[in-house]
């Protein structure tokens, strides 16, 4: 098939057309950019009534932390939630291309989405790229047929658990769960037991920090708790700031354009004379 | 060497009350040695919204090519300019598609929304989006920038001070890297006007 | 200490297949591990295909679940288009055609056990490569290089059900002692003419063997009383 003359938008799926000139770099003894992470700490648990999410908001690319406060629960469905961990580029277009493809379900099916749809769709993608598209997930949601948690690994494996941690901060925060997770915990209780485990993961574990996300699932319908804690509040900013006055910087050229004025097109008018 | 330190680059986006600002440097160079001290990585893709690359000049050239083509094809469709988060979402989605084998740049976005809702975005070279509300840094400059603007950012700052702002955290950082500096290019937005200015900045 | 968290989700397990007088016996531990970390301490190794055909998976987690996805769904098709239930023979195969063609790719070893009103009960193994083995009983897993002598051993031909789920439990609970990779509970299956039972055993209700421990909350509680002063 003959190349098209120009370069038009691709239909979707990856390019591979830079692979061989970066193997060709890397060979040359450059060094390839990190990627941003989220060196995660992400949990979920069922109670009660339905399903809790909590995240950390701190992204990283390599020691540097690059975001304070990210968000790691990602939109599935309404019904549906995901915590996001690993690259993340990574999760958020996975997170993003299955949530499409459930909008596209429900509008052909004019049915709620189900999580276990959400499941396959999303363990299949990973599954299918081997473990390279590195998403850790956990996936929660209220559909017709109740609660479901699950967590999906980036080689496509999957688990059905009544409480998930998962990222680098998943040790710590399981900690807590272990000990504390009962069956049938109210909201509170729920609440409670999540923030606790973000928290256990923000303090000890240093890929995560900053904040705590929560998001509460339940059959009537979702509650995302931005920032629901905010444990690390700044402490080293003056109150006045840095107050620079005009002209300290020294300048070697200014040039200024207006911005066009917008023009008002009256019907009828504008075509007229 | 890390591949981004192969031309240096120091970018930085901040946000002030109904404006914005997006500064670079002006140094081009292949590793320790200076190509050009006027070197552009600020583009404009329209009145309102700037996008600077920072990374391996030759892949941030071509990705400009190809954002100004996909936008000149959303203006010929759609008859209006992009809104800054369309177009981040467009950057992302051409960066992702690359995700194995990625263009080595790191995008600063910065423009103006409805309303005149200053918005700035960074990403990674593989299109995750950070949305920040204040300032967001990028290339080889970017941990000391995340250190001075980290100090110096101030919320709703109006444009004059947002200059003096963003051109001395940009100015102290670069001076602590080696790879990037010879003069700055700072480019203040409001809804009036764009106002381009060069800076004086060491130039060793 | 490396904990090796990247490492694939794999099920470094304990897998057992037993045919007795009326049918099979199913067993397995429930640890998935990620390198060191114990990523489930509660999962099930042993999934439903048909309603009278079970497998244990063990090897790479993503691996198994897919070939065990994939094979569920030629059986809907198959037992629709044959109108009746699909045999063992059928399914060991669909299993074995899978992994065979994809070997380069997978790293799964399955044993499929089930009952039919043709054969009886039948258990097949299906180890790395695509071979397919039928066989009285089988077993799997990183857990099983322990079990070999025991199983020459201890299995007889037409077992009572008792005894075999007995031999089954008895069997995963020496593995679990010997094995760090195999672990948690002990989950059987049992299918026959009558249909499926499914039990579980947990980690606390299985007999201790050699220079095994009480259960206990804490090892504080294992010290001696401290001297009173």
């Amino acid at each position: 098939m003959a190349k098209a003359a120009v370069d038009v938008p691709p239909k979707g799926g990856f390019s591979f057309d830079l692979c061989r000139r970066n193997e060709m770099l890397v060979k040359k003894g450059a060094e390839l950019p990190k990627f941003r992470k989220t060196g995660t700490t992400i949990v979920g648990l069922v109670f009660k009534d339905g399903v809790i999410l909590g995240a950390d908001t701190r992204a990283t690319e390599g020691p540097i932390v690059c975001d304070k406060n990210c968000e790691k629960i990602h939109y599935m469905a309404p019904n549906i939630y995901c915590c996001g961990a690993g690259t993340a580029a990574d999760t958020e277009a996975v997170t993003d291309m299955v949530s499409s493809q459930l909008a596209l379900h429900r509008y052909a099916t004019g049915r709620e989405s189900r999580v276990i749809t959400a499941l396959t769709l999303l363990k299949s993608h990973l599954f299918s790229y081997q473990g390279h598209v590195s998403a850790a997930l956990v996936l929660g949601g209220v559909d017709v047929t109740g609660p479901h948690l699950h967590t999906i690994y980036p080689h496509g494996s999957t688990d059905t658990l009544p409480f998930a941690t998962m990222g680098s901060g998943s040790l710590a925060a399981m900690a807590m769960f272990e000990s504390r997770y009962k069956e049938g915990m109210t909201r509170e209780e729920g609440i409670k037991l999540v923030c606790d485990a973000i928290c256990s993961g923000i303090f000890n574990d240093l890929g995560s920090g900053s904040n705590v996300d929560v998001c509460v699932i339940t059959k009537d319908g979702k509650d995302y708790l931005r920032n629901h804690q905010l444990p690390n509040p700044r402490t080293y900013v003056s109150t006045r700031g840095y107050s620079f006055t005009k002209g300290q910087t020294e300048v070697l050229s200014t040039k200024i354009t207006p911005m066009k004025e917008k023009v008002e097109i009256i019907e009828g008018d504008a075509m007229e004379e | 060497m890390q591949i981004f330190e192969y031309n240096g680059s120091a970018l930085v986006a901040m946000v002030g009350k109904n404006c914005f600002a997006i500064a670079s440097d002006r140094r081009l160079g292949v590793q320790l040695q200076t190509i050009a001290t006027d070197f552009q990585k600020i583009y404009k893709i329209h009145g309102r919204l700037f996008i600077g690359l920072a990374g391996l000049a030759t892949d941030a050239q071509t990705l400009y090519q190809r954002l100004i083509f996909r936008h000149k094809l959303y203006q010929l469709r759609e008859e209006r300019d992009m809104k800054p988060e369309t177009f981040a979402s467009l950057v992302s989605a051409i960066l992702y598609e690359k995700r194995f084998g990625p263009y080595f740049c790191q995008p600063v976005i910065a423009g103006l929304g409805k309303d005149d809702k200053p918005f700035i975005c960074t990403m990674d070279s593989i299109g995750a989006k950070e949305l920040a509300e204040d300032f967001v840094v990028g290339g080889t400059a970017s941990e000391s920038l995340y250190g001075a603007c980290e100090s110096m950012y101030k919320p709703d700052m109006k444009p004059e001070e947002l200059f003096e702002t963003i051109s001395q955290a940009l100015l102290s950082s670069v001076d602590r890297d080696c790879l990037s500096g010879w003069g700055g290019h700072v480019i203040v937005v409001t809804p009036d006007d764009i106002t381009e200015r060069t800076l004086k900045g060491r130039m060793d | 200490m490396d904990l090796n968290l990247t490492a694939p989700h794999s099920m470094g397990t304990t897998i057992i297949g037993v045919t007795y007088k009326d049918g099979v016996v199913l067993g397995a531990d429930s640890r998935t591990s990620t390198g060191m970390y114990v990523a489930n301490r509660a999962s099930d190794k042993i999934t439903q295909l048909t309603d009278n055909v079970y497998l244990c998976r063990s090897g790479s987690a993503a691996d198994s679940q897919v070939v065990s996805d994939y094979v569920r769904y030629y059986l809907h098709q198959h037992t629709i288009q044959l109108g009746q239930p699909a045999t063992v023979k059928v399914t060991a195969n669909l299993i074995r055609l899978l992994s065979y063609q994809n070997k380069n790719m997978l790293e799964t070893g399955l044993i499929v056990g089930g009952w039919d009103q043709y054969g009886g009960g039948q258990i097949y193994s299906v180890p790395l490569g695509g071979t397919i083995v039928e066989q009285p009983f089988a077993i799997g897993g990183s857990g099983s290089s322990y079990l070999y002598g025991f199983f020459d051993q201890a299995w007889k031909k037409d077992l009572t059900e008792e005894a075999a789920e007995d031999l089954v439990k008895k069997a995963v609970s020496l593995a679990i002692a010997r094995d760090g990779a195999s672990g948690g509970v002990v989950r059987t299956v049992i299918i026959n003419k009558d249909g499926v039972k499914r039990r579980f055993f947990p980690g606390d209700a299985l007999p201790l063997w050699h220079e095994e421990l009480e259960p206990c909350n804490s090892l504080l509680d294992l010290l001696p009383e401290p001297m009173s002063t």
